[in-house]
């Protein structure tokens, strides 16, 4: 009866500290919007050049930030990116040529997505190159056991155990 | 027996790669040749972009007389991308004073206004030759500028040697600034 009324309050207790993480997740949500850095008056009013305006802030790195896009940076230089590509859309360049334009100021850096080339070759290959290498340890792992496994007693220890049987056989014959 | 061997020196030796590209990239830290801060110009070693700019006169205003890179046409110049507003401009102040002795030096004031920079001048000294006023910072982006200051030095047919992003300390002027002005005869 004890041990009942002990397993209880656990329960009760856990069931309290689940409640209670489920009401804080649900009030964060409720009252967190997501922050944008773009202001109204930065955006286009065509929705159709907006949208791709934003499709392109997304692409392109902050570079005072380093680990942010243009689109979620609050810097200044990101702010100046922004204007710079959405005055480019609005001159009617294509996207890949205000890529091309950024890119030849502020180098590949520029863009989150790196291009394969010379210099980021690991970096592109490396996931295949462990994947193969942990293909490899599998493999090399899965053999091993296997050997282990179907190894057969060899004629030597075969022997030894007829020895051990035998003195032990002789060892319980009861004496006469 | 050669499992166990095995299953133990696999995560060894995966540490201790681990262990050696961590160390690597520590001691480029601290001897200072990794700095994740100076990314690298797309521009070393091709010519300046074209700039044009109206020029600050003393006043505190702008005149229509323009400033240009071709203007330095035929010796090497420094060009350094500062702001009244940027801190670490203060702080290379000297630095740029001790160099216009040297080299020619072009301004460029980074989103700035012409009042502010002329105060800025008066407090700090003015080692430049000319300065122009990129008011709106497009200037900073042609150039590929991500943070004031920045100093870029062309050579004598404008074509750039280096960029240092950030403030010129001493340990700049001796480790690039100054070595690159040698290799330029100046």
């Amino acid at each position: 009866m004890m041990i009942a009324t002990g397993l209880w309050r656990t329960h009760i207790l856990i069931g309290l500290v689940l409640l209670n993480m489920a009401i804080g997740l649900v009030f964060i949500s409720a009252t967190t919007t997501p922050a944008y850095a773009i202001t109204a008056e930065e955006m286009l009013a065509n929705p159709v050049l907006e949208e791709r305006a934003r499709n392109l802030s997304k692409q392109l790195r902050c570079l005072v930030c380093q680990n942010q896009s243009i689109d979620d940076s609050d810097a200044d230089l990101a702010r100046d990116l922004r204007r710079e590509v959405r005055s480019q859309i609005a001159a009617g360049t294509s996207d890949g040529a205000i890529i091309d334009q950024l890119r030849a100021k502020y180098g590949d850096y520029v863009l989150l997505n790196p291009p394969l080339d010379q210099a980021t070759l690991f970096l592109w290959l490396s996931p295949l190159g462990f994947i193969l290498l942990g293909g490899l340890i599998v493999m090399m792992a899965r053999r091993q056991r296997g050997a282990a496994i179907a190894t057969e007693l060899d004629a030597a220890e075969r022997a030894r155990i007829e020895k051990m049987l035998a003195s032990r056989d002789s060892e319980n014959r009861p004496k006469t | 027996m050669s499992q166990m061997r095995l299953s133990f020196l696999l995560p060894l030796v995966a540490f201790g790669i681990l262990a050696l590209v961590g160390g690597m990239a520590l001691y480029g830290t601290l001897s200072g040749s990794r700095d994740p801060t100076q990314l690298p110009s797309v521009f070393v070693d091709k010519p300046a972009p074209q700039t044009n700019l109206p020029r600050l006169v003393q006043t505190g205003s702008t005149t229509g007389n323009n400033v240009s890179v071709t203007m330095f046409q035929g010796k090497p110049v420094l060009v350094n991308f500062f702001a009244s507003w940027c801190a670490p401009c203060r702080a290379e102040a000297p630095a740029l004073e001790m160099l216009s002795k040297r080299v020619a030096i072009l301004g460029i004031a980074y989103k700035d206004r012409s009042e502010d920079t002329t105060a800025f001048l008066q407090q700090y000294g003015n080692p430049f030759q000319a300065i122009g006023m990129d008011a709106d910072g497009r200037t900073g982006i042609e150039w590929g500028v991500y943070g004031v200051p920045e100093t870029y030095l062309l050579d004598s047919n404008g074509v750039v040697k280096l960029r240092h992003a950030g403030p010129l300390t001493r340990g700049v002027l001796e480790t690039t600034i100054f070595p690159a002005l040698e290799a330029l005869g100046s």
